[in-house]
């Protein structure tokens, strides 16, 4: 039987982001007619790549789109005066 | 004139050395210190706490921190902390330092903070003893806040915390996760207090601006909400470089 994509799939997901070894809590997992779309972003390449592999190695007949970003850390271009 | 750079929620691991010392170089040709709202690890471990030295330690400025529930993960805070203090980072929790910088004393108080909500949607000390633990928690939190804040004589003073004070920069996230985001008492705390400045982290979808009830700046300084690797903000201002104020 295939992974229905409800709520408690939408809950296993994020019990399984926010576990010892992911521990991202700004990571949003939005379903579709046909597929997962996991949004938010990360400080590394490797951690999204990480989070997206769990995933479908945990609900291997579950179609993951993995719209991750990772945070940008450039150098600020202006001063916001406080008042 | 005081220029402070604030950033939280860098979550740092091995696997983030080096994405930010390349703007941390810069960072004492922009401003005087750098705060850091919490969460500076991933798991809150003493090796997490060993990278986020290498990658924001030995930059030149005084670098003030609080920690964040990450940092807490491994129920190893006190190593953590014990980590960055020996590599000469300031680690506050309820407590406050103060900064000589350019003739003006710039003082910083700190606590973690925690949860509980806000008006109209926050929890009440009441009822099962876990209930009143962890609202208990948030009030104790919040008075070591408002001493902190009040034990120092300074020209400008700023409350780093990691939860928020007030549900304005908390706009973004869920309405359903705003009482595990901050609670009231922080911002009730700060408002006691001559504070011309709150800053915090926590709220990766949260918004970048908003005041306490009694007008105090709050910026969430969370780097999924700044988007770079540190906001910098200007206190007693008596001199403008225009070519650095945003329009």
């Amino acid at each position: 039987m295939s992974t229905q994509l409800d709520e408690y799939l939408e809950a296993e997901i994020q019990s399984l982001l926010t576990d010892g070894r992911i521990a991202e809590l700004g990571i949003t997992v939005n379903r579709r007619e046909h597929h997962l779309v996991l949004g938010g972003e990360v400080e590394s390449t490797q951690r999204r790549d990480a989070i997206c592999l769990q995933i479908n190695e945990r609900f291997p007949d579950v179609q993951i789109v993995c719209d991750i970003g990772i945070t940008r850390a450039q150098a600020p271009s202006e001063v916001e005066e406080i008042s | 004139m005081i220029r402070i750079a604030a950033v939280g929620d860098v979550h740092v691991d091995k696997d983030v050395l080096g994405r930010f010392r390349p703007a941390l170089e810069e960072l004492p040709d922009r401003a005087d210190a750098l705060l850091i709202a919490g969460d500076l690890t991933r798991h809150g471990t003493v090796d997490e706490a060993r990278c986020f030295v290498t990658e924001f330690g030995g930059l030149g400025v005084p670098v003030v921190v609080v920690l964040g529930n990450h940092d807490h993960q491994s129920d190893q805070q006190a190593r953590v902390t014990d980590v960055l203090t020996d590599a000469g980072i300031t680690v506050l929790e309820g407590e406050a330092t103060v900064l000589e910088l350019h003739g003006h004393r710039l003082g910083i108080a700190g606590v973690k903070g925690f949860g509980g909500g806000f008006a109209g949607a926050c929890a009440s000390n009441f009822g099962e003893r876990e209930m009143k633990e962890f609202v208990g928690t948030t009030e104790v939190i919040a008075q070591r806040l408002e001493a902190a804040l009040m034990s120092v004589q300074v020209d400008a003073l700023v409350a780093l915390t990691h939860y928020a004070p007030v549900p304005d920069t908390l706009v973004g996230e869920p309405l359903e996760i705003y009482a595990f985001l901050g609670c009231y008492q922080l911002g009730r705390a700060i408002d006691a207090t001559p504070a011309a400045l709150a800053l915090h982290g926590h709220a990766h979808h949260g918004s970048e601006r908003g005041r306490t009830p009694g007008g105090v700046p709050v910026r969430n300084v969370a780097h999924p909400v700044i988007k770079q690797a540190y906001n910098v903000y200007q206190l007693l201002s008596d001199s403008v470089d225009s070519a650095l104020v945003a329009n």
